[in-house]
């Protein structure tokens, strides 16, 4: 488990200071995919390196098992660097080496015996799909593959995690897709817990199980994918997630119901019921549901035209129907 | 062509100063190299945001750097005749010579490094770093490798540049071209001679010019790949 503690990084300037992460706690569980969003600026890639210690934080802790990295001497420093992988949005690849000369890289850097490192860069080519590739240069692949080899490399020393800081960004939608679910399949196969920064909500549907949100410099809120998704408190975890909602809720009107569902059947059936059977006309005033992790996810806002009595009804008909949902201003 | 030229040729000391010039050439840029790589690695890495940064050194190195690149050659070499016969016994001669050449050349080397080094890509040392490689490693598996190609440009330029300062040097009896220029032809008006030094000066530079050329193309894998690609679709 990584666990970071009152994380704060400041970066000193001239012209004053900025305030990149500000008292940071979050853990990281054990086999997760760990997605933290937020907008340009927001402080992701400066956690991602915290985390690593590329960065050294002003204040607070990095705990990796339990152990405090910041107080780390050196050595133990690039042991404990050993367990966490880490690719990159420009793949950082070595340009003056092949793919496998990439791969053995970071066996190289712990002396593993020669035969022992090639045979390992042979594994992880092959388990990302490259082993045909395995003596081109970097400048003779496309994205997608220097991306691979780059994910090949930072699993080269068995790491229990795996960090990746805009990792599919310079990449189209298609390599974007297959690159996620290469990470998945580490992820189950390997059983590599894996933080995903990223600004691009539709990279935490796919693949995380656990989301956090950043907001200038702090963590608007975080949590499991599902409970997130669904009742995101906070006003920016909102903005990104459902962009659209806040601004059905700008409107005048009587009350509004958002009604959230969570991987059962979703939508019109309880609408039409409610008409029907309350007598209630519902104005839908946004809806949308999404496929996370094989569930359906879906918010709904509508609003209740009728007076009091009635709409009481339709909160009673909902909460009947297993409807969750919450009272929007 | 006059006898002077001729005779020249004829006692093989056109031959014998070709030669010269290209040992002495070679040597001191070997020996500049010898100093001038871990000068430049130093100012790479101990510079603000390098590896290991440690200012004071950064300053120191780079001042002494700056003053022995702006004295113009001609007065460093009057200057450290006498540390070129402390070190090598003599105040003339091609050992001395040589030492002048080294004393040149290597603050310039060190830059040339420096320059090369720092053209390597960040994220590349950052990721090194994420493995867990030590300062040690990064210099030795990541800015040298990735540079190579860079520093061997570096390394025509600067033994060009060792190649002029030589035909200077040579007015210490140092040998090789740019002293039979000297004695043989300026002293005696002739301008063949002169012109026939030059000449071959010029063939030398070529050489090491377009040889060293190849070389780091050659070594560069980020060139080769596209020359192998646009092989490929000449091809078709
Ligand atoms: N080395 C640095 N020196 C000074 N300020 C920095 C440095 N690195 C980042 N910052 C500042 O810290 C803040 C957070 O930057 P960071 O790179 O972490 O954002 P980000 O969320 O990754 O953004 P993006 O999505 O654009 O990559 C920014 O205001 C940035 O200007
Ligand atoms: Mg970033």
């Amino acid at each position: 488990m990584i666990e970071l503690k009152n994380l704060t990084k400041i970066y000193p300037s001239k012209t004053g200071e900025t305030v990149a992460l500000e008292d940071v706690d979050l853990s990281i569980p054990d086999g997760s995919i760990y997605g933290v969003i937020g907008l340009s600026g927001a402080g992701k890639s400066t956690l991602v390196r915290c985390i690593d210690l590329l960065e050294k934080p002003t204040r607070g802790q990095v705990l990796l098992d339990g152990e405090d990295m910041t107080a780390a001497k050196k050595k133990r420093l690039s042991e404990l660097r050993r367990s966490i992988g880490m690719i990159f949005q420009n793949f950082n690849l070595l340009e003056q080496r092949t793919a496998a000369a990439n791969v053995r890289f970071p066996l190289e850097l712990n002396k593993t015996p020669r035969g022992e490192a090639k045979q390992r860069a042979e594994e992880l080519l092959s388990l990302v799909g490259l082993s045909e590739k395995a003596e081109a240069y970097p400048s003779q692949l496309s994205g997608g593959q220097k991306q691979r080899v780059a994910i090949a490399r930072a699993l080269a020393t068995r790491p229990k995690y795996l960090l990746c800081d805009e990792a599919t960004s310079a990449l189209d939608p298609t390599t974007t897709e297959s690159i996620l679910q290469l990470l998945k399949k580490i992820n189950r196969e390997l059983g590599v817990a894996i933080v995903v920064i990223t600004h691009e909500m539709k990279v935490v549907e796919r693949i995380c199980t656990h989301v956090a949100v950043l907001d200038r410099s702090r963590i608007a809120e975080a949590g499991r994918v599902e409970d997130v998704f669904s009742f995101p408190q906070s006003e920016i975890a909102k903005q990104l997630i459902i962009p659209n909602l806040i601004r059905s809720l700008a409107g005048s009107g009587g009350s509004k119901l958002r009604l959230v569902f969570r991987g059962g059947g979703s939508g019109e059936p309880v609408i039409s019921g409610l008409a029907i059977e309350c007598g209630i006309p519902a104005n839908i005033l946004f809806a949308d549901t999404r496929r996370i992790d094989g569930k359906t996810f879906g918010h709904m806002v509508i609003e209740l035209t009728g007076d009091q009595k009635q709409n009481a009804a339709a909160r009673e008909y909902l909460a009947a129907h297993d409807v969750i949902f919450k009272e929007e201003l | 062509m006059s006898d002077v030229l001729i005779s020249l040729f004829r006692d093989n000391t056109m031959w014998l100063g070709i030669w010269q010039t290209v040992y002495l050439t070679v040597l001191s840029t070997a020996l500049a190299y010898a100093i001038g790589l871990p000068l430049g690695v130093l100012l790479c890495t101990t510079g603000r945001g390098g590896l290991a940064p440690v200012p004071w050194l950064n300053k120191l190195l780079g001042a002494i750097v700056n003053i022995f690149r702006s004295i113009p050659f001609l007065i460093l070499m009057v200057a450290f005749l006498p540390v070129a016969k402390a070190i090598v016994g003599k105040s003339y001669g091609p050992a001395a010579m040589v030492v002048m050449l080294v004393i040149a050349a290597a603050p310039y080397v060190a830059r040339m490094v420096e320059s090369s080094l720092k053209e390597v890509d960040a994220g590349v040392v950052e990721a090194a770093k994420s493995m867990g490689a030590n300062p040690f490693q990064i210099v030795w598996k990541v800015y040298l490798p990735e540079a190579k190609p860079s520093l061997l440009v570096g390394a025509v330029i600067g033994m060009v540049t060792v190649l002029g300062y030589s035909a200077m040097a040579s007015t210490i009896n140092g040998g090789g071209l740019g002293q039979i220029a000297i004695f043989y032809g300026y002293n005696n008006f002739k301008d063949d001679v002169i012109w026939m030094c030059v000449f071959f000066t010029v063939i030398i530079v070529q050489v090491i010019q377009e040889g060293g050329m190849f070389l780091a193309a050659r070594t560069d894998k980020r060139l080769r790949a596209k020359a192998g690609r646009a092989k490929k679709c000449g091809r078709k």
